[in-house]
């Protein structure tokens, strides 16, 4: 087994009209063993941008742990918040210069940019960036993701039906994986709000 | 026993994926025709299109058209060399029943059949993964779904293939019917009618072909019903 | 008298690809063996390509009124859950009931040979056969596979003459009696609910929730089992279906949610 799959994880992120949201299941495992319902995986960098980490844990929480201190020392010399644009470059930069020994995350970045245009993106654990226009993938049921997102995404949701279709496709997808779900975690965000819900699943 | 090559191996992946849907009077059973060929995991050589295949057997004398007497329809990927030797063999089967009892296998017990032939071949698998769709003895859709050594089990709906992982997840959001194992048990069947099966069938070929690469080309939708049996083509991404 | 010794017979024999002519459409099946110098090797990489079905929690367990038997129902190939519905406990004759854990395949397969066995048994000797010969009769096939890679591991649970009867019986050629067992990846996990709730003494709803709930446990921890939890019941009559309950369901009925309002801060790390 690989060590991404170590623990398991579902991470997705959807662009909406002026929004965006992502989403991830609340599993923490040893392999098969289900050790915790309630993980978190997605992390707020400021009102606007949030960042979520697939792959092994320990690496996950460290790497957070690193983004925060590299954006507040940002903010104490720029006086503002990162751009997604940049703080995207940011963990690229941080993942690569681990290059022959990696953090094994696969990150999946959400944020609203200028004039409140979302932005997502995700990376693989070296640092290679990968923009796209609709939704972003990672983590142990990616595969199922991609099906559900491609055949479910619609563009320029509104907030709420951009919940329900995110939700929908997070659900479905980790009920066809063994090493994530146990429940969901949903960030809706607009430019005055940032929503957050957690979702009940299946429990095996 | 030869002596063989270090790295050579009986099996190929030419990729490929199958969807199959049970109605209440109808089953739709669907799949693209690419065929990529050597991919195979012991070399890792270039990939290359083969180009377009019958996929969908309906079990009656081999590349024979469609008979109003057809009951049972299979459809398959992995490696077409197993594919095409697993539906002859099942194909000539069925001829001999034919013979014998002078009818038409019924497509239950074409499902048994199905799983007893890849088990024999337990120790030297058919690498090929099966859906069967038909009608039953009552005149209801079924659908059985097969792992490569035989294992099967009577479905609602059900994907085999490349695409599978992409498209199951679909299909359980859009369709799922409760387990036939509830007790008290609850009513199984499909609630789409057979014009909204085939559209869903579509869509979901669709979406699998924009992410899975052994996906695409062309889509090959048999249906059958009460009425008979037909085909239809719809054309998918090419790249 | 004669004796039978017709369930010591391999019910199929090996051979090579010889018989190119008629091959698979011959009318005694046999199992086709590859042409191979190194047959382990060979199975291990046709495994690892065809990826059968796997990942089980199953129980059962002898209490005063009788067997019950209880298995999850969900079939993974590595992380990839390919069924949500499989049927894990089969059903051998209207007595008996064998369970599912391990390969898919081999299970359904060898349990439909030892449905017909038993059958014949049945037919030829005028009487139902014992737990003990059904179990034998199928350990004994499995033997004669040993080394050849199948992967059985399996209850044999019924009821006949002597009462109620028990035995575990897996590939390696292993063949136990006993009162209470649990197979499968997620048996750890039910083997804790079940060593803690048990007494020989229960009520048949006693010992019905109680394998129902360990079931329960094992799909919440164990990744590979889950789906819907079924209890079958063995008593002097033959098996019953007592329940089959979705687990996603069991839960939340097991834990109650009341809905709360999610307006929470993040907290700073």
């Amino acid at each position: 087994m690989s060590i991404f799959e170590y623990n398991g994880s579902a991470l997705v992120a959807m662009v909406g009209k002026n929004c965006f949201a992502i989403a991830s299941d609340r599993r923490l495992g040893v392999q098969l063993q289900t050790v915790a319902t309630d993980f978190q995986r997605i992390f707020k960098i400021h009102d606007k941008l949030f960042v979520g980490l697939s792959g092994l844990a320990t690496d996950a929480q460290t790497l957070y742990q690193r983004l925060v201190f590299r954006h507040k020392l940002y903010q104490l010399r720029e006086e503002r918040d990162m751009k997604p644009e940049t703080f995207a470059s940011l963990v690229s930069a941080i993942l690569y210069e681990k290059r022959f020994g990696p953090y094994f995350c696969q990150p999946v970045i959400a944020g609203l940019g200028d004039e409140d245009k979302p932005f997502i993106c995700t990376m693989d654990s070296i640092g290679a960036k990968e923009l796209a226009k609709d939704f972003v993938v990672a983590g142990t049921a990616s595969e199922s993701l991609y099906g559900a997102c491609e055949s479910m995404f619609k563009p320029d949701m509104e907030p709420e039906e951009l919940f329900e279709t995110i939700s929908q496709a997070l659900l479905s997808s980790v009920d066809r994986d063994c090493l994530s779900g146990w429940g969901g975690h949903v960030y809706v965000v607009t430019p005055t709000e940032v929503t957050e819900r957690i979702l009940k699943g299946r429990m095996d | 026993m030869t002596k063989q090559h270090q790295n050579w191996s009986p099996y190929d992946n030419n990729g490929g994926t199958c969807v199959a849907i049970a109605g209440a009077d109808y089953c739709v059973v669907a799949a693209d025709t690419r065929a990529v060929g050597c991919i195979s995991p012991f070399t890792g050589a270039v990939r290359q299109k083969l180009g377009m295949l019958r996929v969908i057997s309906h079990l009656g004398m081999f590349g024979g058209e469609l008979s109003r007497a057809d009951k049972s329809l299979m459809a398959s990927s992995g490696f077409q060399a197993d594919v095409r030797a697993l539906q002859k063999v099942l194909a000539a089967r069925h001829l001999i029943y034919q013979h014998q009892h002078n009818k038409q296998m019924s497509c239950p017990a074409m499902a048994q059949l199905l799983s007893n032939t890849l088990y024999y071949k337990r120790f030297f698998p058919y690498y090929a993964f099966n859906v069967l769709g038909g009608l039953d003895t009552e005149g209801k859709g079924c659908v059985f779904t097969y792992d490569a050594v035989g294992s099967y089990e009577r479905v609602g709906y059900s994907s085999q293939g490349s695409g599978a992982t992409l498209i199951t997840p679909f299909l359980d959001n859009q369709l799922k019917s409760p387990s036939p194992l509830l007790l008290p048990a609850k009513d199984a069947v499909t609630p789409l009618s057979e014009s909204e099966a085939i559209d869903l069938v579509k869509t979901c070929f669709a979406s699998a072909t924009e992410r899975d690469i052994y996906t695409g080309d062309k889509l090959e939708i048999v249906v059958i019903n009460a009425d008979g049996i037909r085909r239809e083509y719809m054309e998918l991404r090419k790249d | 008298m004669k004796i039978d010794f017709s369930g010591l017979e391999s019910t199929a024999p090996l051979c090579g690809a010889n018989s190119e002519m008629f091959d698979g459409i011959s009318t005694s099946p046999s199992f086709q063996i590859p042409d191979t110098t190194d047959f382990d090797d060979f199975q291990k990489e046709a495994i690892q390509m065809v990826k059968p079905a796997k990942g089980t929690t199953t129980l059962a367990f002898i209490f005063k009124e009788g067997v019950m038997v209880a298995a999850d129902s969900r079939a993974s190939m590595g992380g990839y859950i390919s069924s949500q519905s499989v049927k894990k406990i089969i059903e051998i004759n209207p007595y008996m009931l064998g369970t599912m854990a391990g390969g898919a395949a081999d299970c359904q397969f060898w349990h439909r040979n030892l449905g017909i066995k038993c059958r014949l048994h049945e037919l030829a000797n005028k009487r139902r056969i014992s737990v003990t010969g059904a179990s034998k009769l199928l350990a004994n096939i499995l033997y004669s596979y040993r080394g050849m890679g199948l992967s059985v591991g399996t209850m044999i649970a019924g009821w006949d003459e002597k009462g109620p009867g028990l035995y575990y019986v897996d590939s390696e050629g292993g063949r136990l009696k006993g009162t209470k067992f649990s197979v499968g990846s997620g048996s750890p996990y039910a083997y804790g609910i079940l060593d803690s709730g048990y007494r020989y003494d229960m009520t048949v709803e006693e010992a019905a929730e109680l394998a129902r709930r360990s079931i329960y446990h094992a799909t919440f921890r164990d990744g590979a089992s889950g789906g819907v939890a079924s209890v079958y019941y063995v008593g002097p009559t033959g098996w019953k279906k007592l329940s089959g309950d979705d687990v996603g369901e069991l839960h939340y009925m097991y834990n109650p949610v009341e809905p709360t309002v999610v307006e929470q801060e993040m907290s700073e790390a």
